[in-house]
């Protein structure tokens, strides 16, 4: 079955939200450090930025709110924590096979003759 | 090592920023957005970090947020409401053409640019309020109210314009008076029928006490009262009485 594309491409910050949900939930706070340790540094959101991204997402059905707990590593205060959902899966899926599909291709062309950072 | 207290006065004055952004995304995201805030600048206090370049980044980064929602909701106040928008544009651009095409064949009819500027405005202005004020209720009785009080004051505002009621001299600047009782009122009452009906027997007895103040204070012939005190009185009787007729649909409608 084909990977639906029509949320295809993503901002640099929905796909790295998308990344840092990806493997659990976590709180906004949580995303943010997840984020930047994904992208080693070159990527920093404000809560601004973060909050509208979430807020963006959560209407195109991407993510959705979790249960609002506590994160034992923090402190007592109950967080709402946010969660990918079957379609943020999917577009995820789609936006790293449209960058997989570009690196091959620059490959082919000899464009890009060195493994980028990320692995791909 | 940053001061205890610098963490929460930072935190204090990211809240209040909050605030700016619309009330439903605010009611939704204030509280994780205040604590993300303060889980970053608790960070940078540990770190020994001073905070003032985090916060100002943080605020700035908000602000920006601010203006984006803020616009993205005006539009979508914008979207939801087109209709009510486009009908009295429309219906405003087809009554102007009746001037600018009666232009073309009299010399009668002469319009100034500024003439058609003024009730251009003046008609779009009545035929919005109007949409925007009976989306508010299904009552027949109220949206009656609406159109009665609405076309009265949109004559009334007209009238004064083209020729004045008492003469056609700057003492019909005293009729703006009626205009902000019912202006001021709707608002305060936030449009509910029964505060209408209170405000629009308010603007009736405003229209009976106009010509009044102005002859006390103008009697003729200090001013020109044309076409006579007798007419004035009873133009503006009429006047009061269609606000009045108005106040009484609202006061049924209260009622409903």
């Amino acid at each position: 079955m084909p990977i639906p594309t029509h949320h295809t491409p993503l901002t640099p910050a929905v796909l790295h939200i998308l990344l840092a949900l990806s493997a659990q939930e976590r709180h906004g706070y949580g995303i943010m450090k997840q984020v930047e340790e994904d992208s080693q540094g070159k990527v920093k959101m404000g809560p601004g930025t973060l909050y509208g991204s979430i807020g963006r997402m959560i209407d195109a059905g991407l993510i959705r709110e979790s249960d609002k707990k506590i994160d034992p590593e923090m402190d007592d205060e109950r967080r709402v924590y946010y969660v990918i959902t079957a379609v943020g899966k999917k577009a995820l899926a789609a936006e790293l096979q449209r960058y997989d599909d570009v690196v091959t291709l620059a490959k082919t062309k000899t464009i890009l003759t060195f493994t980028p950072a990320y692995g791909f | 090592m940053a001061s205890d207290r610098t963490p929460s006065r930072y935190r204090k004055l990211y809240a209040a920023l909050l605030r700016f952004y619309p009330k439903p995304y605010r009611t939704r995201y204030a509280e994780g957005m205040e604590q993300t805030f303060s889980d970053l600048s608790r960070e940078h206090a540990e770190a020994g970090e001073r905070l003032l370049p985090f916060a100002l980044w943080a605020f700035t980064d908000t602000f920006i947020g601010i203006l984006r929602e803020n616009v993205s909701s005006l539009f979508s106040i914008l979207t939801m409401h087109a209709k009510n928008i486009l009908r009295p544009a429309l219906g405003s651009a087809l009554l102007l053409l009746i001037p600018l095409i009666a232009m073309q064949y009299t010399r009668e009819v002469n319009w100034t640019g500024s003439d058609f500027a003024f009730m251009g405005i003046l008609l779009f202005g009545t035929g919005l309020a109007y949409e925007l004020i009976i989306a508010r209720s299904r009552n027949t009785l109220y949206r009656w109210a609406v159109a009665i009080g609405i076309l009265t004051a949109f004559l009334l505002v007209w009238v004064n314009a083209a020729v004045g009621i008492i003469g056609d001299g700057p003492v019909n600047l005293l009729y703006f008076a009626v205009i902000a009782v019912g202006g001021l009122g709707a608002i305060i009452s936030r449009f509910q029928p029964r505060g209408l009906a209170i405000t629009l027997f308010a603007a009736a007895l405003t229209q009976l006490l106009v010509p009044v103040i102005a002859l006390i204070l103008w009697a003729p012939p200090a001013i020109d009262w044309s076409p006579g005190v007798l007419p004035v009185f009873m133009l503006n009787a009429c006047f009061a009485a269609m606000f009045a007729g108005a106040g009484w649909l609202f006061w049924h409608a209260a009622r409903a």
